[in-house]
């Protein structure tokens, strides 16, 4: 009796030796995930993210322009694969600076070199002779800065564009009566002025003898939300004057949109024609629609894969190329399709 | 060996090692928690520190241009100073940011904030450089390129920090609400760690009272009696408890002896009141045999002392002298049969018998007496010589010739003894008898009268068996009994 009595005491302990055992592990066990956790307190909110050996800075004219955004995103996704990083300088910050003063900040910032929208201007290249002098190389693209001491251009044959806009005038022409003229009306960029010129000058070159009256528009698109209205505003001026333009030429993306949304607030839908420029849905649909006989649109990836290289050729061996060319892309309504985003053809 | 260690312990060390490995774990524990928490609080504090430092370093380079603007207008010392000073620290806080080039917009702002930095420190140095030449030119341009270039950095600074406050808030909100599954995770943690440790208690605090009820336990058997049926109590440490348990034991061990040594006592006194019974016995067994053989001594003294009257009213004084012999030798018989008496007194008893038996028989019966009177007094058991004088007549000398036996009462000290030596010069008695009288094997029965068996019984009895009856003879040498009374107690 006394030897089951001794036993079961004796058993007690051992079980409840066994439950120590077992809660001292599990508390070991538990202070060292609760180590875990709080290490991994830390490891959460780490950014992960990836080093490139080279930055090159992509200055546009119009930052927030679809072209721009276009083209940044090409050259982005081939430096990226190039071993670089593009920046667009001054995006994302609390204040939209002028492009001599992000000039100035990529040169501050001691980027590898600089994509340069260009222009004639002499503060751009006196800006561009800074770079070169800080060992920067730039790259004109779209257009030409051709006073500066930049390393390379790459041309987009605006002369080439011209003469495509001439040959669609001329085919609208053809559309109508002889003894009529084509009135068309081409508006340019205030602060594009240069490719716009040359384009310009390039559609008059090829229309010189013909029966099309092309007179210009100049709308300045720096300011945001102002674009629309001036064309409304200089279309309400021509259909007061019982003048509306056959054709309107469009040269950049904005004036197109916003001509589009004219062109159908007025009716004027198959009374003028668009001929315009780049390939956003909108425009894409209004082709479709009749509204835009035809658009051109830069080849991106060819203009970012040549200043890429451009770029790292220079880098690489220091002997600058100095001009490069990239084309355009026509799209009217026999083409439109494949042009869509890729998302939108799944979708439809 | 560890168990061995613990259980040979102290008490109090067992007990203060009990408190102390608990309150240890409970410490260890809590500094452990106490610890990580403190490092989850720094780095939830740290979430906001990019935007402290973002702070300063916008604060350290206003205050370089705010110097420098001083300096280039007025070249005054404390506004280099403050250059100077504001330049160092911007130097520091900018080695601080990332330099390299990711496609984190954060860390790409930070880098190219580095570099503008740099820029404008270079800048600012090369304009007091020109106003130290006293180049106006140059040092204007130069300030308007690092008011410029300040902008910038400004306009960054700012952006960056508004960016990376969007990301620490996000972070902070994470981690605050990460923090509170350590909470729950640290509570779960105490919880578990203070069960433990009340086992622990539990388990460690039974090892040291197991031991104390287990002692407590076998008290109370004790206590319910029947001692000698409780085995004694295993001894598992050296601890007090072990030592009570030893002593409890050895306490045990104790009663058990002293109850055994009780009942051998009780075993002894019950023998002794057995032999004090068996002794009155053989007394009154002496005594009764005597008056059955005897006539009544009231009526035989009444009756001895008519004819003592009638003899001397005769004249008859021998006669007289004969009956008053007896009537004092029967007296004697009465009245001290139960008593111890001295020396004398027996004597006196042996001279009124031989007195009888010397008129019974005309004087044939010699009688000698060698007495040491110095022990006159020792007391003795009465009717002790008596009897072996009667023995000595009646088997002794009885079959002499007349006038031939003789009977000697001899008392001397002998090495503390008292001996009383009663010796005849009769036929002796064979050694045969002599062994038989000496092992009781005689009965009383088997003599007349008083016989020396019940001597024997007597003396056994009251010295306790010592040996103080001696009985030597040789044949037709005679017989020889010896008393030896030892001279000690009341007889010294």
């Amino acid at each position: 009796m006394k030897k089951i009595r001794v036993s079961k005491n004796r058993l007690a302990v051992t079980i409840l030796a066994g439950i120590v055992l077992v809660l001292f592990f599990a508390t070991v066990a538990g202070l060292v995930f609760y180590r875990d956790m709080i290490r991994r307190l830390g490891e959460v909110q780490e950014e992960v993210y990836t080093e490139y050996p080279r930055l090159y800075a992509y200055i546009a004219e119009d930052p927030d322009s679809q072209l721009s955004k276009r083209i940044y995103k090409e050259i982005t996704e081939y430096a990226q694969q190039n071993g670089c990083y593009v920046e667009m300088t001054g995006q994302n910050l609390t204040k939209n600076y002028s492009k001599a003063d992000r000039i100035n900040i990529a040169i501050s910032s001691k980027v590898d070199g600089i994509i340069l929208e260009g222009d004639n201007s002499a503060e751009t290249s006196a800006l561009c002779k800074k770079a070169i002098e800080n060992n920067i190389p730039v790259v004109t693209v779209l257009s030409d800065c051709e006073e500066s001491s930049r390393t390379s251009f790459v041309n987009l044959n605006n002369v080439d564009l011209g003469k495509e806009y001439g040959r669609q005038l001329a085919k609208l022409r053809g559309e109508k009566p002889t003894a009529s003229t084509l009135n068309a009306v081409i508006l340019l960029d205030t602060d594009t002025r240069n490719s716009d010129d040359t384009i310009y000058r390039s559609i008059m070159a090829f229309m010189a003898g013909g029966t099309v009256s092309l007179s210009s528009y100049t709308v300045d698109t720096s300011t945001p939300f102002a674009t629309q209205e001036k064309i409304m505003k200089k279309l309400d001026e021509l259909d007061k004057q019982n003048n509306i333009p056959d054709v309107i030429v469009c040269l950049n993306d904005r004036t197109t949109e916003s001509t589009i949304q004219c062109i159908v607030e007025k009716n004027l839908v198959g009374k003028t024609k668009i001929l315009g420029y780049y390939d956003s849905e909108t425009i894409l649909k209004a082709i479709e629609k009749g509204s835009v006989s035809v658009t051109f649109t830069v080849e991106a990836d060819t203009i970012a894969k040549q200043c890429i290289n451009l770029l790292n050729e220079y880098n690489d061996t220091g002997l600058p190329s100095n001009y490069a060319t990239a084309g355009y892309i026509k799209i009217d309504r026999t083409n439109v399709a494949k042009y869509y985003p890729e998302e939108d053809k799944n979708e439809g | 060996m560890k168990a061995n260690f613990f259980a040979n312990m102290k008490i109090s060390r067992k007990l203060v090692a009990v408190f102390l490995a608990t309150s240890v774990i409970a410490m260890g524990v809590n500094i452990f928690i106490y610890f990580n928490l403190n490092q989850a609080l720094n780095k939830i504090n740290s979430v906001f520190a990019s935007n402290i430092s973002l702070n300063e370093l916008s604060d350290g380079l206003n205050k370089t241009h705010q110097g420098l603007t001083g300096y280039l207008e007025t070249k005054g010392t404390d506004d280099l100073e403050l250059y100077f000073a504001s330049y160092q620290n911007v130097k520091v806080m900018m080695r601080q940011l990332n330099s390299n080039i990711t496609d984190s917009n954060v860390k790409l702002s930070e880098r190219d904030i580095r570099n503008m930095l740099d820029t404008y420190l270079k800048t600012a140095d090369e304009a007091v450089q020109a106003k130290r030449g006293r180049n106006i030119d140059e040092y204007t341009a130069k300030y308007n390129e690092c008011t410029k270039i300040k902008d910038y950095l400004n306009t960054y600074i700012y952006s960056v920090n508004n960016e990376q406050f969007r990301t620490n808030s996000e972070n902070y909100m994470a981690l605050v609400n990460s923090l509170r599954y350590t909470e729950i995770m640290s509570v779960l943690i105490f919880a578990v760690a203070s069960v433990m440790n009340i086992l622990l208690i539990i388990i460690l605090t039974s090892t040291i009272t197991r031991p104390l009820t287990r002692l407590s336990a076998k008290a109370d058997e004790i206590s319910q009696g029947s001692p000698e049926n409780v085995e004694p109590l295993e001894v598992y440490s050296e601890d007090e408890v072990g030592k009570v348990t030893r002593a409890f034991n050895e306490m045990l061990a104790s009663i058990k002896d002293y109850i055994a040594r009780i009942r051998t006592q009780l075993i002894t006194q019950s023998e002794m009141k057995e032999k004090n019974l068996l002794m009155e016995t053989h007394l009154k067994d002496a005594q009764l045999k005597y008056l059955q053989s005897q006539i009544n001594p009231h009526f035989l003294f009444n009756t001895l002392n008519a004819g003592a009257q009638l003899a001397m009213m005769e004249g008859a004084d021998r006669t007289v002298e004969y009956i008053r012999n007896m009537a004092d030798f029967f007296r004697y018989n009465v009245k001290k049969s139960s008593e111890t008496v001295k020396l004398s007194e027996e004597i006196e008893l042996v001279d009124s018998y031989m007195y009888i038996l010397n008129v019974r028989y005309a004087g044939e019966i010699l009688f000698e007496k060698d007495i040491d009177e110095s022990l006159l007094n020792v007391m003795v058991p009465s009717m002790i010589i008596q009897p072996l004088v009667e023995n000595s007549i009646k088997y002794g000398i009885k079959d002499l010739e007349p006038g031939e036996g003789k009977v000697t009462l001899s008392v001397y000290r002998e090495d503390k003894m008292c001996c009383i030596r009663v010796s005849d010069n009769g036929i002796g008695t064979d050694e045969e008898i002599i062994e038989k009288i000496m092992n009781h094997e005689k009965r009383p029965s088997e003599t007349r009268g008083v016989g020396i068996t019940n001597v024997m019984a007597r003396l056994d009895l009251y010295y306790n068996n010592k040996e103080v009856f001696e009985m030597k003879s040789r044949k037709n040498e005679g017989t020889h009994v010896t008393i030896k009374i030892p001279l000690e107690g009341e007889n010294v």
